[in-house]
C-alpha cells in the first residue's frame, strides 16, 4: 500500500470542491471592521452565538467545516498509523503503541464524520455545500511522524477543542439538544487525541531536544494558520475563542496557551492589514 | 457609484431593475445577470415597481433586507444584499444564480407583502426582532418553494427552531407558516410561535 499521500490525491466524490489557505486569503472581503477609527463594527460581535442575525447559517457553515475537518483528521491519523514502521521512535520509526493510538484515533474520527454528517443534515446542509479547505490534511503531510503529532494532534485537534466548545455552547443556548449532546461527546474524544499528541511528543523526543524544538516550532506555524486570520481569538471580532480549560486538560501548559492566544491576536491584525492594503490597491473605501 | 439598469421584457411586468455597483471588484458577479434574475422574479410576482438592488461586495456575510418608499405600485423597492447572499458556497467569490434567486426572492416577497394594508404595522426590516425576522423568512421561503425557486426546507426549519424552540409544537407552527398564503402581518407573528 502506498505511503505518504499528497493532499492533491485525497479521494472525494463529485459533491466536494476543494480549496486551500492561499485561495481563501485572496478573498479581499471581510466581516471584520478594518477601520481603526470606527467604534462599531458591521454586526457588532462576530462570536458564533444564537444572538447573531445569521446564527443558523453561520452554524451550518461551521458544522460543514467540522465535517470535512473530521474526514481529513481521519485521513491524517490513518496515514500516520500506516506510513511509519514500528520501532523505538528513531530513524523514521514510531513505537507500536503510538500506531495503536493513531488507529484508535482514526476509529474515533470515522465516528465523528458520521455524527457531523448527520448533524449537517439536521441543520439543513447538503454534503459538499461549502468548499472544503484542505489545510488540515496539509498539516499531516510531514515526513517526520513527530511533526505530524505536533501539527495534527496538538494544532488541528486543539482547534477542534476550541470549535467544539463553541458549538456545544451554541447548541446549549439555542436549546438544540442534538447539537449540544453530540458536540460534548466529540469534545471528550478530541481532548484525548490532543493528550495523546502531547504525551507521545514528549516521550519520543525525550532524548532529542532539537527534534522536540523543531516539532514545537512547526506546531506554532500550523497553529497560526489555524487561527484563520483571526477567526479564533479572544476578541469579539473572532467567531470562536480558545478553550483554555480543555486545552489544559489535554496537556497544554499555560505558556503554550498564552502563545497561541497571542498568535491568534497577531493573525487578526495581519489579516486586517492585508485587507486594508488590498482595499487601497483596488481603490475601495478603506 | 455606477449602476446598471435593465427592464423586464415580460408583458405582465414593467419592473425597471437597477443594480449597484455596475461592476464588481471583490467578487466575480455580473450586474446584468443579477438584474435579469430580479426582473424574472418581479414578473412572477407581478411587481411593476422600480427596483434597486444594492450589493455590498466588501463583506462575505449574507444579510438581505428590503426597503420600500411607500405602499404603492410606483414606489421604489430597494433590495440590499451582502455579497455572501449571492455567492456559490462551493466556489467562494463566485456568483450563484440559485442562491441569488432564493435570497433576493425572499426579500422581494417581503416588499410585495408590504404593499398590503394589513402589513402597515410591520416594522422595517432592520427593526424586526430575530424571531419576527425568522417567522417572515419561513413564510416567504415556503411561497418561494411553491413558485419553483430551489429552497432547502430543512435549512429554514432549523432557522425557525433556533428562534422559537426545538419541539414538536414549533414544527407544526413552522409547517403552517411554510404552507400558508395570503397572511396578514399579525397572522405571521401569532402563527410562528405555535
Amino acid at each position: 500500500m502506498r505511503q505518504f499521500f499528497p493532499v492533491e490525491d485525497l479521494a472525494r466524490d463529485e459533491r466536494f470542491v476543494q480549496t486551500n489557505m492561499a485561495e481563501r486569503m485572496k478573498d479581499g472581503r471581510t466581516a471584520i471592521d478594518v477601520k481603526e477609527s470606527s467604534a462599531k463594527s458591521r454586526g457588532a460581535s462576530k462570536r458564533l452565538t444564537p444572538e447573531r442575525h445569521d446564527a443558523s447559517d453561520a452554524a451550518r457553515g461551521l458544522m460543514h467545516g467540522i465535517m470535512v475537518g473530521e474526514i481529513q483528521a481521519l485521513e491524517g491519523a490513518g496515514r500516520t498509523a500506516h506510513d511509519f514502521a514500528a520501532g523505538d521512535g528513531t530513524n523514521d520509526t514510531v513505537p507500536f503503541e503510538l500506531k495503536l493510538d493513531m488507529a484508535r484515533q482514526a476509529w474515533d474520527e470515522a465516528r465523528h464524520v458520521e455524527i457531523s454528517a448527520k448533524l449537517s443534515d439536521w441543520m439543513g446542509t447538503e454534503l459538499g455545500e461549502f468548499a472544503e479547505n484542505t489545510v488540515l490534511f496539509e498539516a499531516a503531510c510531514s515526513n517526520d511522524p513527530i511533526l505530524r503529532l505536533a501539527g495534527v494532534n496538538r494544532a488541528l485537534e486543539g482547534l477542534a477543542i476550541d470549535v467544539f466548545t463553541q458549538m456545544k455552547e451554541f447548541g446549549d443556548v439555542a436549546g438544540d439538544p442534538y447539537l449540544e449532546f453530540c458536540e460534548d461527546w466529540m469534545l471528550a474524544d478530541e481532548v484525548t487525541h490532543v493528550k495523546m499528541g502531547s504525551d507521545w511528543l514528549r516521550k519520543v523526543t525525550a532524548n532529542d531536544p532539537e527534534r522536540r524544538t523543531k516539532a514545537l516550532e512547526f506546531q506554532q506555524v500550523v497553529d497560526k494558520l489555524f487561527s484563520f486570520g483571526g477567526a479564533r481569538g479572544e476578541s469579539a471580532e473572532s467567531s470562536f475563542s480558545l478553550a483554555k480549560r480543555f486545552r489544559e486538560l489535554a496537556g497544554f501548559t499555560d505558556d503554550e496557551v498564552q502563545t497561541i492566544s497571542q498568535m491568534d491576536a497577531e493573525a487578526l491584525e495581519e489579516r486586517k492589514e492585508a485587507v486594508r492594503k488590498y482595499r487601497e490597491r483596488v481603490g475601495a473605501d478603506v | 457609484m455606477s449602476d446598471l439598469t435593465t427592464r423586464a421584457a415580460s408583458p405582465t411586468s414593467t419592473a425597471k431593475v437597477t443594480v449597484i455597483p455596475e461592476e464588481f471588484t471583490f467578487v466575480r458577479y455580473d450586474a446584468a445577470e443579477i438584474a435579469s434574475i430580479v426582473a424574472e422574479l418581479a414578473e412572477q410576482l407581478e411587481i411593476a415597481n422600480p427596483i434597486r438592488v444594492v450589493v455590498d461586495e466588501t463583506t462575505p456575510l449574507a444579510k438581505v433586507y428590503e426597503e420600500i418608499d411607500a405602499a404603492s405600485s410606483d414606489a421604489t423597492i430597494t433590495l440590499h444584499a451582502e455579497s455572501g447572499a449571492l455567492e456559490d458556497r462551493k466556489h467562494p467569490m463566485s456568483f450563484s444564480a440559485t442562491g441569488a434567486r432564493e435570497s433576493l426572492g425572499r426579500v422581494l416577497l417581503r416588499a410585495h407583502d408590504r404593499m398590503r394594508s394589513d402589513f402597515a404595522d410591520a416594522p422595517g426590516d432592520l427593526d424586526l426582532t430575530l424571531a419576527e425576522n425568522a417567522a417572515w423568512d419561513t413564510y416567504c421561503s415556503g411561497r418561494l418553494a411553491r413558485m419553483g425557486v430551489e429552497t432547502n426546507q430543512q435549512r429554514w426549519r432549523y432557522n425557525h427552531r433556533n428562534r422559537f424552540g426545538f419541539d414538536d409544537g414549533i414544527d407544526v407552527a413552522f409547517d403552517a407558516l411554510w404552507n400558508a398564503d395570503d397572511l396578514a402581518w399579525s397572522d405571521i407573528v401569532t402563527t410562528a410561535g405555535g
